[in-house]
């Protein structure tokens, strides 16, 4: 009864005439990022960062939140019509999707994976609606050993799936760590790693970081190739899955949605995991498993599902623990700080109309979705045509502007564009961005946490062992640390690793 | 990967410079933490998270270091095979030439040429398209920012934006 009183409470709040505006902008600018090739939601959300200034927190969040299951629906277009996955979670999609696009079947392609992450958005939220509040009740226990240890496993989750030597992506991490205690000690107020330069005394901006990371970089390496697309020119017809593609695709969804939310709500995994684990999945179970790669409808809907569950998954984390698991949540926690709000196991509580609104506008943009993604597919194709060449240095300038904007200070675009350079060859060298930027975000936290536990605990490293919970991430994060170590593990990894990069 | 492009102990071994640059690094995070006082364990200090952080990072980069010369790694040559390595080249130096012009000449006046640059530089778009578009997108966006947004942008020495 409580749960239907909060819903109505969260309807009240997402129905506001300001905050449907802004929900609205939010899953078109998604689905115009998930479109777009060579822009993805972490730069759109990091460009659009500074604008949620502007209005409520409320308002600024769902906007967020918008533009991030926005751009998982806009992200199958792409893969389907051109062969060129809008963002990472949608590479999987290409496989199948743009198969059957090029045997005539794009509209039911484009249909089912509509329909496949309404479905899945759906049940995430009805599900977040319900986890949430129980795991926020249990999260109040949490002390600094369990935060610490829980961002320890988010961190060495996210290195274990990244594309690539482990040893990188944990350097990676290290490195992440380092940047994100530049700035004055929270405990001591000592400055650290400054070089007595002013700017460097509040720390580097996350903006700026994740910006050049993927943004500057991501268009270095795109300009590196002439960037050729093999669209569809048929007129998309037969949106409406028949009754076959319905059947065939119903078990897919609703494992790609079981399995998607759960991946969601682990740490470090996330959108891309999940797409990835349900075409895996889908494939194994199938009883045909040589159809897939040729057009298997199967391999459209469970990774779309999939996808989408998970990005209702990954709001769960951060709602309730706030810590956030993947790069994106990182730059929604941004949102949260920006308006002085500490996502956590109090926020629930403290903030029940921001929590309740933000959930119920979800529910409304995935709504809005399915109207902006099926009638308007037209107006997405033709955007599909804009030129590499004249969206590349549009995409330079925007940049550009929001890291500008963000914080009124040039210091930060020279380190936007630092961070571009260093970007693009790491990406060169095989070093992926993602543990970068996570452990960046969560290294002043993990200090913090740490620091406090040893006080606490007068010196006694025991006390991560002797709490259970920290106790069982540790080990979470031990094993994963020694499975690169054993060949057969090894090989698995291998298959799993992902280029969050996108 | 054939012999040209996978080397072991060789200077051309990418990979043995991603972890020497780690290494680097590392020794040059240890060093600060130690600059920053440890700490005890009850009661760490400023550089105790950045001294254990600098350790894990050395010991990182030097099983990048042993695994580029036991199973060896492609040479930096081979990372730009087959591209065109100059046009992120020229970006960078756009990039560059539009961080150091910002300041003295103001929004307006860095970022045309830049965008022109731009359009014109890598994967060339006519004359015709590229002057509007160089000049009408950033006009638009400092128009919406300083008018509209109330946001202020760098002027530069000229006051012009």
């Amino acid at each position: 009864m409580d749960t239907l009183v909060n819903v109505a409470h969260g309807f009240g709040v997402a129905l506001l005439p300001i905050n449907l505006l802004y929900c609205f902008i939010g899953v078109f600018i998604g689905t115009l990022v998930g479109v777009l090739p060579g822009i993805g939601p972490i730069s759109a959300m990091s460009l659009l960062l500074p604008v949620t200034l502007s209005g409520t927190p409320e308002s600024g969040i769902i906007m967020m939140a918008g533009i991030y299951y926005g751009s998982m629906y806009g992200g199958s277009t792409t893969s389907i019509l051109v062969n060129i996955p809008g963002e990472a979670a949608s590479v999987v999609t290409c496989i199948d999707g743009h198969q059957m696009a090029k045997q005539g079947r794009a509209g039911p392609a484009l249909g089912i994976s509509a329909f496949g992450s309404f479905i899945a958005g759906t049940f995430a939220l009805i599900a977040l609606m319900l986890v949430a509040p129980k795991l926020a009740s249990v999260a109040i226990a949490f002390g600094p050993a369990e935060y610490f240890s829980l961002m320890v496993l988010g961190l060495v989750v996210l290195t274990f799936l990244t594309q690539g030597s482990m040893p990188k992506a944990l350097l990676m991490a290290c490195i992440g760590v380092v940047l994100g205690l530049i700035g004055l000690d929270s405990i001591t107020a000592q400055p650290r790693l400054t070089f007595g330069r002013m700017e460097l005394i509040d720390g580097i901006g996350l903006v700026p970081v994740v910006m050049g990371l993927f943004g500057v970089a991501e268009v270095l390496l795109n300009t590196e190739q002439a960037i050729k697309r093999d669209i569809i020119n048929t007129k998309i017809t037969h949106l409406l899955p028949s009754k076959e593609d319905l059947k065939a695709s119903a078990g897919p969804v609703g494992r790609g949605t079981i399995l998607g939310f759960f991946l969601g709500i682990l740490p470090g995994g996330g959108a891309v995991v999940a797409s990835f684990a349900s075409y895996a999945l889908e494939k194994r179970l199938s009883k045909t498993p040589e159809r897939f790669g040729h057009g298997a409808i199967e391999g459209v809907a469970g990774p779309e599902s999939a996808n989408n569950a998970a990005a209702g998954g990954a709001f769960i984390p951060l709602m309730t623990l706030g810590i956030p698991p993947n790069v994106v949540m990182a730059l929604l926690l941004g949102a949260f700080v920006i308006h002085g709000l500490q996502p956590g196991p109090l926020l629930i509580t403290q903030n029940p109309g921001l929590f309740w609104g933000i959930v119920a506008s979800m529910y409304i943009g995935n709504v809005m979705l399915l109207v902006l993604n099926l009638p308007m597919i037209g107006m997405w194709v033709q955007l599909l045509k804009l030129p590499y060449n004249i969206l590349f240095p549009l995409i330079i300038l925007f940049t550009i502007l929001g890291v500008y904007c963000s914080s009124n200070n040039v210091f930060d675009v020279y380190v936007m564009i630092a961070f571009g350079i260093i970007g693009y060859f790491m990406r060169k060298l095989g070093y992926e961005p993602a543990p970068l930027v996570l452990a960046f975000v969560l290294g002043p936290m993990m200090e913090n946490n740490l620091r406090k536990s040893l006080i606490l605990s007068q010196g006694d490293l025991w006390t991560f062992v002797q709490r259970p919970i920290s106790a069982v991430c540790l080990a979470f994060a031990m094993v994963l640390l020694i499975a690169p170590l054993l060949p057969a593990l090894r090989k698995k990894r291998e298959l799993v690793a992902l280029d969050e990069g996108a | 990967m054939n012999d040209q492009t996978n080397v072991k102990l060789r200077l051309s071994n990418s990979e043995l410079w991603g972890g020497v640059i780690g290494l680097a690094l590392g020794g040059f995070v240890i060093w600060s933490g130690l600059k920053l006082k440890l700490g005890t364990i009850n009661d760490p200090g400023s550089g105790y998270v950045l001294f254990y952080t600098g350790i894990l990072m050395c010991v990182f980069a030097g099983s990048i270091i042993v695994s580029a010369i036991t199973e060896g790694g492609p040479t930096l040559a081979s990372r730009w095979e087959n591209v065109r390595w100059s046009k992120p080249l020229l970006l960078i130096a756009c990039l560059v030439a539009f961080s150091v012009a910002l300041e003295p000449l103001g929004f307006l006046l860095s970022s045309i040429p830049l965008m022109l640059l731009l359009l014109r530089l890598i994967d060339p778009v006519r004359w015709t398209l590229a002057i509007p578009v160089a000049v009408l997108v950033p006009m638009g966006m400092w128009w919406v920012l300083k008018r509209l947004l109330l946001i202020q942008l760098p002027s530069g020495l000229f006051g012009i934006g």
